[in-house]
């Protein structure tokens, strides 16, 4: 029965998560003003070390998926989840493997 | 990736061994005009900048004489030490001397007082100016939003301010002249092997070139990296339906129907796949999709693409099998302006397929990844207006739009429906659209639907002509610029320099100023709150070296990888490989392969398809007025096949109409052998509305006032190859 329960709990984790993944469809454009507001004071301030091209777009959808495991999260202070999609959506759109990867603005 | 500013002798010295020494010496120089018994003038000074006359961005050496207001430019010469270029400089190049001339400048702001085209200006001034777009840019972000107005930025360095200065506006619009050239072979290459590589023709073995034109449509390094692989015995293969001199120095030249590039390519790869003639392991280990490909191009039979090119079957075989046992030190080269048809990213899909197939990515004499070079800068905190619309006003006409450039002739057609929203606002810089955009009556149509269009420029263009309010801008030899980095393929990337020369006439400004003052009056100044010195400062701050390098010899080459610079790595595509099918495309209900379509037949009445290029002498609209190039260009022709014009009566010289479905135009025929009979060619940039250009108005041609209006399915680039003409005397005196 427990290992019943743990197949379920996992194979809603996992559902829940490819949901979350493909859920990363917010205000791209918002997202880069508040990307830039919330996030570049601390990951560099141009050709910084962290970028929309950092990583592959499936990359960005794990992530978002599962935001507690970004170290920085606690210095996120209140940004709303709405703002949080954005900032997603925007990383999302504009990442490496992208039609329109970022460039170093 | 680390730089440094130690050169690597054996490539460079290499590469400079094509210099002529003599470019080192700064010779006496013959001023043109001069009496022959005045005394010779001596430069007493160079200046290394970097040309501006195109896209090349080559090495310039200045010769200077004199101070202050006595300073001039003697004569421009290459900058020797400049690896991309080989030291050496074209005929535009050297010719950027005459637009130093105030004559041939605008030297104040301009303001439109009669009806547009009536050429009735008062000259105003900067206050006046500043004033004026101030409160206009105000009105459309309030009445329109900030994406009523639409920004067209040119390629110069200070191009970078105006889009700064749109973000910071608001105007998510932003146009470039790319999606009029260049965009269907970037978004192929990017959709297939996730960058957009660049040619490595030194050290190639076997290249085929499709409408590419290198030895007159120059491209540095490339044109002159053809010439020399060809001197050390590399084959050169040219498809064009036109006898350029690329076709006539090439080991072999087919006159292809036009439109069919597409079944040649699909051919090749079929030859190359079913004849087990590529590397397995290697295609194997860095591409996805080879079984559905090698299935797609089944029945793509050289025979079958024989009857769509007029190709020999046997000679699609020997080209696909002179690929395949040259690489990978091969390619099928992916040349520049790729604005032909419809389904050119889809062909150029193709190009980038089969180059997949030899193995030549990242190798020397194949297509090389472009080196990662990042200077720094001030990074901009723009702000976010929630009175704007949701997104570009093209957004939604093409499914893979690059957004940073959009698609100009997709964004005409939202203008002039006025949806998904107005705009009513155009700032350019540097750009003409009138001389380049396909259909010349739809542009100005659709300047006719805006309330205030500000055009920025060195000369009154076309676009300036027929604007509201006219800035002068200085011309290169007269402008600081930041630094910046030009990719030179084999040569490596550099950083290059751009120095003012000598002072700029009348009031001209440069782009960054005038950005800068007007964002300050729309509240914007902590977008721009640094300055031109600043920058540069910050830039050379970033990468050591490079203010004593470019003090030196006007650049600094960075010594990086060439080769191999993505081994190991995954590629920068969804699947993280070099992608021969698509599933991106797929999901987006695109063709995952690349198919071919053949061309629809040329309409009765109008049965010659016009095709475009370009001059070794003149680059479009930007340089055709140029007095010492227009020596060499005096106009254009009509250029036509023998055959076609004894058909229709016709002889070399003779004045001719030509008749498409938006335009007619009237100029000069040359019969030129060796051209396809159904296929007819004139340079841009002739014809031009522009009084102020006065070599071009209504000499010659105008191209754009022919080409039909159509785009790329995929990306919106502009697809000028799609028009057909009809050709007949003309009869009125001339």
């Amino acid at each position: 029965m427990r290992h019943l329960k743990s197949v379920l709990a996992l194979t809603l984790i996992t559902c829940l998560c490819a949901s979350m993944a493909f859920a990363v469809e917010g205000n791209s454009r918002k997202g880069k003003f508040l990307y830039r507001k919330h996030c570049r004071t601390c990951h560099g301030v141009n050709a910084s070390d962290l970028s929309p091209s950092s990583k592959v777009q499936a990359d960005w959808k794990k992530l978002y998926a599962n935001m507690g495991t970004i170290p920085c999260q606690k210095d996120w202070g209140a940004i709303s989840d709405a703002d949080k999609k954005d900032i997603f959506s925007y990383l999302h759109e504009f990442a490496k493997d992208s039609p329109t990867p970022a460039s170093c603005q | 990736m680390t730089t440094s500013a130690t050169s690597r002798p054996g490539r460079r010295a290499f590469l400079k061994g094509m210099v002529a020494g003599g470019l080192l010496a700064a010779c006496p120089v013959q001023t043109a005009g001069a009496p022959s018994s005045a005394p010779v003038p001596v430069p007493t000074e160079t200046v290394f900048t970097t040309c501006d006359m195109c896209f090349n961005r080559c090495g310039v050496a200045a010769r200077v004489t004199g101070q202050g207001k006595e300073r001039r430019i003697l004569k421009l010469d290459g900058n020797p030490h400049c690896s991309k270029s080989r030291g050496m400089l074209c005929a535009r190049g050297n010719a950027a001397i005459a637009m130093l001339d105030p004559a041939e400048r605008l030297t104040t702001p301009l303001l439109r007082t009669g009806k547009r085209g009536e050429n009735k200006w008062k000259s105003i001034s900067w206050e006046e100016a500043y004033t004026l777009m101030a409160d206009k840019l105000r009105g459309i972000a309030r009445d329109h939003t900030p994406c009523g107005m639409l920004f067209t930025p040119g390629a110069d360095t200070h191009s970078q301010f105006v889009k700064r200065f749109a973000e910071a506006y608001g105007s998510f619009n932003v146009t470039t002249h790319e999606s009029l050239c260049l965009l269907s072979g970037h978004r192929a290459f990017m959709d297939t092997f996730g960058e957009v590589p660049q040619p490595d023709l030194l050290h190639c073995d076997y290249a085929v070139m499709l409408g590419a034109n290198r030895f007159e449509a120059l491209v540095m390094p490339d044109t002159a990296d053809a010439m020399q692989a060809m001197r050390r015995g590399a084959q050169l293969i040219v498809l064009d339906p036109r006898p350029t001199k690329t076709a006539r120095l090439a080991n072999e030249w087919y006159a292809i129907r036009p439109g069919t590039d597409l079944a040649f390519l699909l051919a090749v790869a079929h030859v190359i796949i079913h004849e087990n003639l590529y590397d397995r392991a290697w295609v194997e280990a860095h591409t996805t999709g080879l079984e559905q490909l090698a299935e797609h191009v089944r029945s793509c039979t050289p025979q079958w693409a024989a009857a769509e090119t007029d190709i020999p079957a046997e000679a699609i075989i020997r080209i696909a099998r002179g690929l395949a046992a040259a690489a990978p030190r091969s390619m099928i080269y992916p040349g520049r302006r790729t604005s032909d048809y419809v389904d050119s990213t889809q062909i150029r899909r193709a190009f980038a397929i089969v180059n997949a197939l030899l193995a030549n990515y990242d190798r020397k004499g194949g297509l090389m990844s472009t080196p990662a070079v990042a200077l720094k800068g001030y990074p901009l905190d723009a702000p976010w207006y929630d009175h704007n619309q949701e997104d570009r006003v093209d957004a939604a006409m093409a499914p893979m739009l690059f957004k940073a450039e959009g698609a100009f002739v997709l964004t005409r057609e939202a203008i002039l429906a006025g949806k998904p929203y107005p705009v009513k606002g155009w700032f350019l810089y540097k750009t003409n659209p009138l001389g380049t955009a396909p259909d010349r009556a739809r542009t100005l149509a659709m300047m006719e639907k805006l309330d205030f269009i500000v055009c920025m420029d060195v000369q009154l263009s076309d676009t300036a002509f027929m604007s509201d309010l006219v800035l002068p801008a200085p011309f290169y030899l007269e402008r600081d610029d930041p630094y910046f980095v030009v990719q030179g393929g084999p040569a490596g990337p550099a950083v290059m320099t751009r120095s003012a020369v000598v002072p700029a006439p009348g009031q001209c400004k440069p782009a960054f100023e005038v950005m800068q003052e007007l964002a300050r009056r729309l509240d914007l100044a902590d977008c721009f709150n640094f300055s031109l010195a600043e920058l540069k400062a910050r830039q050379e701050a970033g990468l050591p070296g490079l203010k004593e390098a470019t003090a030196e010899k006007g650049l600094l080459e960075l010594d990086v990888p060439l080769y191999g610079l993505r081994a190991g790595q995954p590629f920068k595509t969804p699947s993280g490989r070099i992608e021969l099918f698509s599933q991106q495309y797929a999901d987006k209900g695109l063709d995952p392969m690349p198919v071919y379509q053949t061309p629809a037949k040329a309409p009765q009445d109008r049965p010659f398809r016009l095709v475009a290029g370009r001059s070794a002498a003149i680059t479009q609209s930007a340089s055709t007025n140029n007095p010492l190039l227009f020596e060499l260009e005096p106009g254009n022709t009509l250029d036509m096949a023998p055959e076609a014009a004894t058909a229709l009566g016709l002889r070399d010289g003779d004045m001719v109409r030509v008749t498409s479905s938006v335009g007619e135009e009237c100029l000069r025929l040359a019969v030129v052998p060796g051209m396809r009979a159904d296929t007819v060619y004139m340079h841009t940039g002739y014809g031009g509305l522009s009084p102020a250009r006065k070599r071009v108005h209504g000499v010659g041609g105008s191209i754009v006032a022919l080409q039909e209006s159509a785009a790329d399915a995929i990306c919106g680039n502009s697809a000028i190859h799609t028009t057909y003409v009809r050709v007949t005397r003309h009869t009125e005196t001339v």
